[in-house]
């Protein structure tokens, strides 16, 4: 166990020095930031020294050398439009993302899967038929016209929530359903279907035919076999829901790290930029670890060595 | 089916329950501590404070919260040339090249340092200082260095002369020497101490930033006691947030919300007329037909800016007939125009050798998002072009690239841009945009670079009044642009708030009130 733990961590550092290279290759080939930060009419000379004090007028191959000397120690450098440490902006944000990713979570875990159970179970009724319309349009319908729609419901029609902002569990409710409702569609059709192909095995017909109550056939037997398709698919929506919901913390002014990441991707904050997408990279290569260890948990088979 | 329904009585009473304690803790931390008359107004810009270090940045969202916090020497007025006193309660120039800025006494800071002229001269050398990359280098670029000769005596010393003293082309915010040199700019940059009507009581970075009022103000008590800056970046949840109260005021409405706010029961639309126009400049500097004078006369003939006014903004704009518009200095009622005018374009490009327009293609680079409908007015720019038999295209780039580029003077042969100058002087604007150095100018006229220097180092207002119709008069007849318009800005406020917006996009809560 010890040596699958030191193995992964090996992989998961070369994961994440690959993704800090990438980033820094993408951000820095788009050219530099100098020109919209400085007033319009600033000089070519002015933009220059600007240029100069900030370090982006030296080689690609110098830079991406500071940068990686840096980052070794733990250091993404002063974000450019806040002047203060890139990745402690980052981590500042992070409780709200939590917050909202972890309200949409358990939206998920617990709408998505009963429902796709309910669905596999009782195929050709009204709640599959329901089920599977809600699926079809959470997948479909964009987030920002969902979270746009819920907000002239809620806020303005009905007034029963805040338009935006964070604060209380009401300013919760919009924008944690927004955001669940694509990954909650995403977990319904999933369970579904692995629970259909599940209840067709062999020894679904041996359970019921030895008398064993629905559902301890269904939950115990059924969804048990059932888990590991599910189990990974939570372990990747957990993580895309952590590295920051761009779309749903921007229409709903969620001070989140995905707000900050749009922000620092317009504006060209390189330090800012790194600093998340490292962030959202560690978040993804950790869920994924303990999505593996789980394996062994719920299906006994599996032992790491 | 009997189970999950037993439970439910006792879920409504928690549910109850929850609301209730909630209704509570709610009332009781939204009474505050002050009581029943204190004010609060909260603002809605699209983006929240990079930092609220006053010497460092130049954006507009940024300044407007800074501006509470930090005062300058002086502010503009409300109409060109006009200044309010602020920090400094008089300046004259001792020679040409000196001006001198008496400050007021009495005046501290909000953690009680006395304001002093060393604030100014360490405010400016700070921003000169090239190490900082201080954004805001251009503003002081004219002043060569300050003087102090007493704690209430500051000097501008420049190399050469302008019209403008170099400390109110572009005046800049005042910091705590002391304080400053103290603590370090990141620590500043979150806790600002400055002489301004409002001190800061919480920042929550993209999530809101609170302030009260400085008891200690000189210019005596605002009549709102506590300002709130909630930045909603999504344009359809700002105004939202404003039809459910939960804002007073939101900057940048899309034009498709007049007719919903100005109809709203507790919503209505403050206009003004901007500082910033919109153009196009035909790039000069590179090869192409629009290096022929005739081509760009003609271009200017065959495009219709009052349609594109009435079209595109909504009729929200000002058609303008020069770049230096009436409401900046310098503008010259005289100065002729462009008017729509198809069978004059036409026979002008027959002269230049194009019939028909044969033989021309343009491109019109225009920004995504960073104007007011910038893309949809080069669109039907372009449109009125193909009308008179010119094929034109629209080029649309984000702003970071596009800004790039506009530097590099690589857009060609049309480029969309626009410009605000706060001091509302023809200088501002020629010298930037006209002058072969200018940094945004892709037009050179030895004349015009002369007259230009001459208008910027006159002293005599009406002799540089004349200098700046002669100006106009060669670009009128040179055609580097295409002169567009104005903006009519609008603003979307609660029914209660009492605001009037300027046309340099300033908002002050000081000036506000609320009933």
């Amino acid at each position: 166990m010890a040596g699958y733990l030191a193995r992964r961590a090996v992989g998961a550092l070369w994961a994440l020095i690959g993704v800090a290279t990438f980033v820094f290759l993408i951000l820095h080939l788009t050219g530099d930031p100098a020109a919209v930060m400085m007033p319009p009419e600033a000089s070519a000379a002015e933009i220059a020294a600007f240029r100069h004090a900030q370090g982006f007028d030296r080689p690609l191959i110098e830079q991406f050398g500071s940068f990686v000397a840096s980052a070794a120690r733990g250091d993404l450098g002063l974000s450019l439009r806040h002047q203060e440490p890139a990745m402690a902006l980052a981590l500042e944000r992070l409780p709200a993302t939590i917050e909202l990713a972890g309200s949409a979570f358990l939206i998920v875990v617990l709408v998505g899967v009963p429902a796709g159970v309910l669905s596999a179970l009782r195929p050709r009724t009204w709640i599959d038929y329901a089920a599977r319309v809600i699926a079809l349009v959470g997948q479909s319908a964009p987030t920002y016209w969902i979270g746009l729609m819920l907000i002239l419901l809620f806020a303005v029609r009905l007034g029963w929530t805040p338009a935006s902002g964070i604060g209380g569990w009401r300013n919760l409710i919009l924008p944690a359903a927004t955001l669940g409702f694509f990954s909650t569609a995403k977990l319904m059709r999933l369970t579904r279907s692995a629970m259909l192909e599940v209840l067709s095995a062999d020894y679904m017909r041996t359970a019921r035919a030895k008398g064993l109550s629905f559902a301890r056939v269904s939950l115990g037997h059924g969804l048990r076999n059932a888990w590991l398709p599910i189990v990974t698919q939570l372990g990747v929506e957990l993580g895309t829901l952590l590295s920051g919901a761009i779309i749903t913390e921007t229409v709903f002014a969620w001070p989140g790290v995905g707000r900050l990441a749009v922000q620092a991707v317009f504006e060209r904050d390189f330090p800012v930029v790194e600093s998340v997408v490292l962030l959202a990279a560690t978040i993804f290569v950790l869920l994924n670890l303990v999505v593996d260890l789980l394996y062994a948990v719920l299906d006994p088979r599996i032992r790491y060595a | 089916m009997k189970g999950p329904r037993a439970p439910r009585p006792y879920a409504r009473t928690m549910q109850r329950a929850t609301a209730l304690l909630f209704g509570a803790v709610l009332a009781l931390s939204s009474a505050g501590p002050v009581g029943a008359a204190d004010t609060t107004v909260t603002i809605s810009q699209g983006v929240d404070a990079d930092t609220l270090n006053p010497l460092s940045k130049t954006v507009t969202p940024l300044n407007n919260v800074v501006q509470h916090f930090y005062e300058r020497l002086a502010d503009f007025g409300n109409r060109s040339g006009e200044y309010i006193p602020l920090l400094a309660v008089s300046w004259k120039r001792i020679n040409p090249t000196t001006e001198e800025y008496k400050l007021r006494r009495g005046v501290t800071f909000s953690n009680g340092d006395p304001f002093t002229s060393a604030d100014v001269r360490f405010s400016v050398e700070w921003i000169k200082d090239r190490s900082h990359a201080s954004e805001q280098t251009p503003f002081v670029r004219d002043i060569d260095r300050v003087e102090t000769p007493d704690p209430y005596t500051v000097r501008f010393i420049s190399k050469v002369p302008t019209a403008i003293p170099p400390g109110l082309q572009q005046p800049i915010f005042i910091a705590d020497a002391k304080y400053f040199q103290e603590k370090g700019a990141a620590y500043v940059g979150e806790h600002p101490v400055g002489t301004g009507p409002y001190v800061l009581r919480e920042w929550k970075r993209d999530d809101q930033l609170v302030m009260d009022v400085n008891p200690k103000w000189w210019g005596g008590r605002p009549k709102i006691d506590h300002v709130v800056f909630k930045p909603i970046p999504e344009a359809a949840a700002r105004v939202a947030a404003l039809r459910t109260g939960a804002t007073d005021l939101i900057t940048n409405v899309p034009p498709q919300y007049y007719a919903q706010i100005s109809g709203g029961q507790n919503t209505k639309l403050e206009s003004t007329r901007s500082l910033r126009q919109l153009f196009i400049a035909f790039n000069t500097l590179q090869p192409g037909p629009q290096q022929n004078k005739l081509v760009r006369q003609a271009i200017n003939y065959a495009v219709d800016v009052p349609a594109i006014v009435k079209n595109v903004l909504g009729g929200h704009g000002y058609d303008l007939t020069s770049p230096i518009p009436p409401n900046y200095f310098g503008y010259d009622p005289s100065v002729p125009g462009y008017k729509h005018d198809p069978a004059k374009a036409k026979a002008l490009l027959a002269k230049a050798g194009y019939p028909d327009g044969k033989g021309i293609s343009l491109v019109v680079n225009a920004p995504i998002g960073r104007y007011n409908r910038d893309r949809e007015v080069a669109e039907a720019l372009a449109g009125q072009l193909q009308a008179a038999g010119i094929t034109a295209t629209v080029k649309p780039q984000e702003w970071v690239s596009y800004s790039t580029m506009v530097g590099k003077r690589a857009l060609s042969p049309l480029y969309e841009l626009g410009w605000n100058q706060p001091s509302a002087d023809a200088d501002g604007v020629v010298t930037a945009l006209f002058t072969s150095s200018g940094p945004l100018s892709c037009y050179a006229n030895p004349e015009v670079d002369k007259l230009a220097d001459e208008a910027r180092g006159e002293l005599d207002v009406g002799k540089r009044k004349a200098l700046y119709k002669r100006i106009a008069m060669i670009l009128h007849e040179d055609a580097p642009w295409i002169v567009l318009f104005e903006y009519e800005d609008l603003y979307a406020t609660s029914k209660r708030l009492h605001f009037q917006p300027r046309g340099d996009e300033a908002i002050r809560a000081y000036e506000m009130s609320i009933t």
